[in-house]
């Protein structure tokens, strides 16, 4: 892309973003939602960030990869096992990213 | 709060690397950092811009990529509808998905004539300042020295282990539980669809179960209460 067609997609996001943002903070009181829908929201934000989560975990280059060897997925069950069991998050970080890389590195030695 | 900053800065950090690595200049990466502010549609478009995409194709990504803040904005409007337009622009701006989960998940229970307090306000621009903080820092150094840190120590995904310690002890309830596998299940399901659609069919689902669950949940409680 050329400079200008570079500036012209920031703007264009920076835009559609707060744009999107700011939709039902602006508009909500005149697209007024059913009780029903609002107390569905309550289990939007679990869902929103469920669903980043498991692809990162599951998918390897897009393909379902259910292995022991699976770097990412060893190390995302082991912080979701700590978590659960601990509640420490630096805990279930800090084993994660270890035995994320510690598998790494020996994948990449083999 | 803090490792979710540490997981948000080293998440920055590799945006600001990306967009260098891409091909924006120094000033467009700080622009786009400082402007979009949002970390899923800077990283859903810079493949596009790589890729030499048309202008409407980046665009029409960003809204797809961006309409889980339809929902926010939505789950935020009870409590923030009373605000001048000034305030709630700014309040849109920090929405991110941190600050929306951490703030549903504490006051959704609030009663109508409780919402919009002062202290919900300042508990959610204290949760995006500080996101925002981390993110802006981490991205401009993550810009500027974007020559020296190698693409493959994997760092992004402390993000994502981050994402999992602040999950799921959000996960409360029968019918949040079969919401929170439905959407995991769906999202890797789905993951193939174009312009990560398969995100929002994953969310949608996994609200729909959780509702479904919880009608279901009730139904059987009233039964058995009338038959005992």
């Amino acid at each position: 892309m050329s400079n200008l067609e570079i500036w012209l997609v920031i703007i264009g996001l920076t835009l559609v973003t707060i744009l999107m943002r700011s939709s039902f903070l602006m508009l909500g009181d005149y697209f007024p939602l059913p009780e029903r829908v609002q107390h569905g929201l309550r289990y939007a934000p679990v869902c929103a960030l469920i669903a980043l989560v498991t692809p990162e975990l599951f998918l390897t280059q897009g393909a379902f990869n259910l292995s022991v060897e699976n770097p990412k997925l060893v190390a995302g069950l082991a912080a979701a096992v700590i978590t659960l069991t601990t509640r420490s998050m630096i805990a279930a970080m800090a084993t994660g990213m270890l035995i994320f890389t510690v598998m790494r590195l020996l994948s990449a030695a083999a | 709060m803090a490792p979710l900053l540490i997981g948000t800065g080293i998440w920055g950090l590799v945006t600001g690397v990306a967009m260098v690595k891409v091909g924006l200049s120094a000033a467009q990466a700080i622009a786009m950092t400082l402007l979009v502010f949002s970390g899923t549609v800077q990283l859903a478009s810079l493949p596009l811009i790589a890729a030499d995409a048309p202008l409407w194709v980046v665009m029409l990504t960003a809204v797809v990529v961006n309409l889980r803040f339809v929902i926010f904005s939505a789950g935020l409007h009870p409590f923030f509808r009373s605000f001048s337009i000034a305030r709630r622009w700014l309040l849109s701006y920090f929405m991110v998905d941190m600050s929306f989960a951490m703030f549903l998940s504490r006051f959704a229970e609030a009663p109508r004539d409780e919402r919009g307090t002062t202290e919900q306000v300042w508990f959610f621009l204290g949760m995006s300042a500080g996101s925002w903080m981390a993110w802006q820092t981490m991205s401009i150094i993550g810009i500027v020295l974007a020559a020296e840190v190698p693409a493959h120590w994997g760092l992004e995904f402390i993000a994502v282990l981050a994402l999992i310690a602040i999950t799921l002890p959000m996960i409360a309830g029968k019918p949040a539980l079969v919401g929170a596998v439905t959407t995991g299940v769906i999202a890797v399901v789905a993951a193939g669809l174009p312009l990560k659609l398969g995100l929002l069919v994953a969310v949608v689902a996994g609200i729909a179960a959780a509702m479904s669950a919880e009608i279901m949940l009730e139904r059987r409680a009233r039964n058995t209460g009338g038959t005992s």
